[in-house]
């Protein structure tokens, strides 16, 4: 398997649909679709034409479509993207331009601290977080375990700064989590949808 | 990584400071820098830096700023003429617009992002706002 | 210098057209078009029309192809098409079902 990493080269531009198990790099021109079960690195003078899925994207260069990482999606200086981008991972180095709905995963709302308004603005994502105290992320600490298959964000650092740490916090979840994710998900779109109008 | 933490000199120094205790309801505007390391509920207009600090928390239907960097809680939607910085710890939610916006590892986001950019020739240049179709990549 | 790699495990379904050398170890379907070298490897796939500088196979090519300098078919090789070069050579134990075309 191992026998040749997959290089897409500086000259070669391929139109059409690029698919496999494997990593890939992109340093040509891909003018259309990527879709593999590896990590894709679009290098500084690679090109991508539509969207992309891998486990890991890193990106340093420029892509117009969406781009969907199982893992990761890693955007570095240099990097410009015209699409969406979702991951339960997303990082987006100084340098690199994007425009598109971004969604790191795990951006349930921000429990808001600030504002009890807020909780009327936003009917069906406030109740299930505005009782939830910053540091506290246990309703979704719970969820992810059961919905792994889609989404499987690490419930990484409400309150923890920088570290990354995915052990899910122990701490007692207050109210049965089942219920809330999928109101909150939903909720998600909706926002989504109104704010791209 | 260390800027978020460094920004309570450029407060004493030059801008105004939202304090941890402080919780302001309403329009904030003004030329120079902003800290927040408490709680605003409103449109925040300024020329200089805005900050929200670690644990402050921003809900506002615009903010405006030169520049912002979040390491607290910002829901809302940004215009900032220069670059917008989320770092590690920050939650925001919100469609942030911005020369450039980067997201650190650790900060959380969703919502859309719009800097001015252009896409080389190839993927159909200036193809400003356009998210989406591959038909003006095609020749 | 192989500049563009199709890997084991890769598929590309579509157009490829490049200044460098090639070389396939996964499955191209479609069309290959290449200056340089294009090296077949064995076990790949190649269901495309391909051009190039020259041309190795050892692995499954069905298409016609056009070199401008040669093509080698390996022992182990099967191409399925017609050739056209200036030089082509058949190794013992290729298999190859087409016609030849040498013309300068």
């Amino acid at each position: 398997m191992a026998a040749n990493a997959s290089i897409i080269g500086r000259t070669t531009r391929i139109r059409g649909r690029v698919s496999g198990a494997v990593d890939l790099e992109v340093q040509g021109f891909v003018d259309g679709e990527i879709a593999v079960g590896g990590d894709v690195t679009i290098d500084t003078h690679g090109m991508v034409g539509a969207g992309v899925q891998g486990k890991r994207l890193v990106v340093r260069g420029a892509v117009k479509g969406d781009l969907l990482g199982s893992e990761a999606v890693l955007l570095e200086d240099g990097a410009r993207v015209v699409g969406d981008v979702r991951a339960p991972r997303v990082v987006i180095a100084p340098g690199a331009l994007v425009r598109g709905f971004v969604d790191t995963g795990d951006a349930g709302m921000p429990a808001p601290r600030a504002s009890r308004s807020t909780a009327a603005a936003r009917p069906a994502a406030a109740p299930a977080h505005a009782p939830a105290r910053a540091a506290a992320p246990p309703p979704k600490a719970e969820a992810p375990a059961a919905k792994a298959a889609h989404k499987p964000a690490p419930p990484a650092h409400l309150a923890g700064g920088g570290n990354h740490a995915p052990a899910p916090s122990p701490s007692v979840p207050r109210r049965p989590p089942p219920p809330v994710v999928p109101a909150l998900k939903k909720a998600k779109g909706q926002i989504a949808k109104k704010k791209e109008r | 990584m260390a800027q978020a933490r460094t920004t309570s000199r450029n407060a004493s120094d030059a801008g105004a400071r939202i304090g941890s205790g402080a919780r302001i309801r309403g329009r904030i505007h003004g030329d120079g820098d902003l800290v927040v390391e408490g709680q605003v509920e409103g449109e925040l207009a300024i020329r200089g830096e805005l900050t929200i600090a670690e644990g402050g928390a921003v809900t506002s239907e615009a903010v405006e700023a030169q520049s912002v960097v979040v390491a607290g809680t910002l829901e809302g939607d940004v215009a900032a003429s220069g670059p917008v910085r989320l770092v590690a710890g920050a939650r925001v939610r919100g469609n942030l617009k911005g020369s450039a916006v980067s997201i650190e590892e650790g900060a959380r986001f969703s919502g859309r992002l719009d800097c001015e950019f252009d896409l080389p020739p190839e993927l159909g240049g200036a193809a400003r706002g356009d998210t989406r179709g591959r038909a003006a990549a095609r020749r | 210098m192989a500049s563009t790699v199709i890997g084991a495990g890769i598929t590309v379904e579509g157009e490829i057209t490049t200044d460098e050398d090639v070389v396939v170890a996964g499955t191209v379907r479609g069309k290959l078009s290449a200056k340089e070298g294009v090296t077949i490897e064995h076990g790949a796939t190649v269901e495309a029309d391909v051009a190039g500088g020259s041309l190795v196979v050892a692995g499954a090519l069905t298409g016609n192809v056009t070199a401008s300098e040669r093509v080698d078919m390996q022992s182990g090789s099967r191409v399925i098409g017609n050739v056209k070069a200036a030089r082509v050579t058949i190794a013992d134990g290729a298999q190859f079902k087409g016609n030849v075309d040498m013309d300068v």
